[in-house]
């Protein structure tokens, strides 16, 4: 059990070190490559859904601790935390395939972009950018997508590597 | 074999033996040097022959020592190659990190700012929806909230969050930023708001009549005590003037002078000049003034670089109160009349 808090901890920890020092600086068009959301939706997968939600919200968390961010505390926890738990549940693992997982994971990181911006901008702690939402919706799809084969099954071997016997399947 | 017959044949042997010796150490053109002769050029060919034939086993020796060699040798070269293109890798680096400390300490030395130089290590994802940046210098390296933020092109924004070794920076193209502004050799003072776009600044007019053409450069105002904002940054430059004289709201829309897609070096101002420079900092292009002679600076230090400065302190400019987000009005100004 504590060797899947221990992936969790370890990968999201470089998702979100390397997001804020590599990924925002390289400048590239539309939305950042959201390997966070990536990350949280493969541990998802790897483990299920309520491992998901948990890696869901310490993402969030972490995302909201870490430098630059000045986000509310929470907002990212609950969006990651729905979609860690969605992403785990929402197709058997006999019946996922590649199309599928990047689907789910490329739709996930959309998703994310969407929500937080709907809270921020019903919040009003900043001003979302509506009129290039759509530009940035298809570009955060675009490159989770781009990722999720990097990632998703890199986490998924990791997860095997480390509880050889499956804990947790669909419930 | 008879023992008598073998004495006769080694006794035979050692005679022809003798015999050779002695006609050999004769010396000269004995009878035997042409028996020498014929066998040498025999044997000689035959030893050619065989040479060409084991050719290429005694080339494949020899190929194999040179590879050894050879490999050794290449070995060396890549190193040495990836050395030498690391190197001058890093110095094309390098020279864009001498290009930005140097505009850096440029318009320190010229506005008379205080710095302490620092990094950008972290940028905020584009999904969060608002422009911060994490520097590498933080309460240890003197750097406090509301601290100006500029590099060589001019205002990058304020230090909104210290930690011991970091600070986090709101950039003016954040859309909770709000800097008092001026129209470089006028009076003209406004607010310049972000828009969360990188490529645009709204710039609100206080005074509806004022004269604001397109390409005018704007300064900061300065703050009262410099924070947030020391007097005499450029900001950026009027692109497009929206409305007409006399209506109620006017703005321009202004492009800052910073890419901020770019940012590597900036310096946080820890002191602001003691007299605004006024407009003496901005790009000659639309500066009047030209700027003053650069004091050397060794750039060595982490301390705190104290750069240029005039001698005699006068009356600063009017001072706008730290413009908040929220209330970026009219009455936040103390005494319009600059200095």
């Amino acid at each position: 059990m504590w060797r899947q808090w221990l992936l969790g901890a370890v990968t999201l920890s470089i998702a979100v070190i390397v997001q804020v020092t590599l990924l925002t600086r390289l400048g590239l068009p539309g939305a950042t490559p959201d390997l966070v959301v990536v990350t949280v939706v493969a541990l998802a997968l790897a483990l299920g859904r309520l491992p998901g939600a948990i890696a869901g919200f310490g993402a969030g968390v972490l995302v909201a601790i870490t430098p630059p961010s000045t986000t509310i505390l929470g907002v990212e926890s609950l969006t990651y935390m729905a979609l860690g738990f969605v992403a785990g549940g929402l197709i058997d693992r006999r019946d996922r395939t590649v199309p599928i997982t990047i689907g789910i994971v490329a739709g996930s990181a959309a998703t994310a972009m969407f929500v937080v911006a709907v809270v921020d901008g019903l919040v009003g702690r900043t001003s979302v950018p509506w009129d290039r939402m759509g530009g940035l919706l298809v570009t955060s799809f675009v490159y989770a997508a781009l990722l999720s084969p990097l990632v998703v099954p890199g986490i998924g071997w990791l997860a095997r590597k480390l509880e050889p016997v499956k804990v947790t399947t669909i419930g | 074999m008879k023992s008598s017959r073998v004495r006769v044949i080694v006794v035979s042997l050692v005679v022809a033996s003798i015999t050779v010796l002695i006609l050999d150490l004769r010396g000269g053109d004995g009878p035997l040097s042409g028996v020498r002769t014929v066998a040498a050029s025999i044997v000689g060919a035959v030893e050619k022959g065989a040479a060409t034939a084991f050719s290429p086993v005694t080339g494949l020796a020899n190929w194999w020592s040179t590879v050894r060699d050879q490999s050794n040798q290449i070995q060396a070269l890549t190193d040495e190659n990836l050395k030498l293109s690391t190197q001058v890798r890093e110095q094309a680096n390098d020279a864009g990190r001498v290009a930005a400390l140097d505009g850096l300490l440029k318009v320190a030395g010229v506005g008379g700012y205080t710095i302490v130089p620092a990094e950008v290590i972290a940028v905020n994802p584009v999904q969060d929806f608002s422009w911060t940046v994490t520097i590498d210098a933080g309460r240890n390296d003197g750097i406090e909230q509301d601290m100006s933020v500029i590099n060589g092109q001019g205002l990058v924004g304020r230090v909104l969050k210290t930690t011991a070794t970091t600070a986090t920076v709101v950039l003016i193209v954040d859309s909770s930023s709000a800097v008092g502004a001026r129209i470089a050799g006028s009076q003209e003072i406004g607010i310049i708001a972000g828009t969360g776009d990188q490529y645009s600044l709204e710039y609100q007019l206080l005074d509806p009549r004022a004269d604001v053409r397109t390409g005018d450069a704007l300064v900061t105002f300065g703050s009262k005590g410099g924070r947030p904002f020391a007097p005499g940054i450029p900001i950026g430059e009027v692109r497009q003037v929206q409305g007409t004289a006399g209506q109620l709201t006017r703005m321009a829309v202004v492009r800052p002078y910073v890419d901020i897609s770019r940012l590597s070096i900036v310096g946080v101002v820890t002191r602001p000049p003691r007299t605004d420079p006024r407009d003496s900092v901005l790009p000659r292009t639309s500066a009047q003034n030209s700027p003053a002679p650069i004091p050397l600076a060794d750039g060595s230090t982490p301390a705190p670089l104290t750069l240029g400065g005039s001698a005699s302190p006068s009356p600063t400019g009017a001072e706008l109160l730290p413009s908040s987000p929220a209330s970026p009005a009219a009455g936040a100004l103390t005494s319009p009349s600059a200095g």
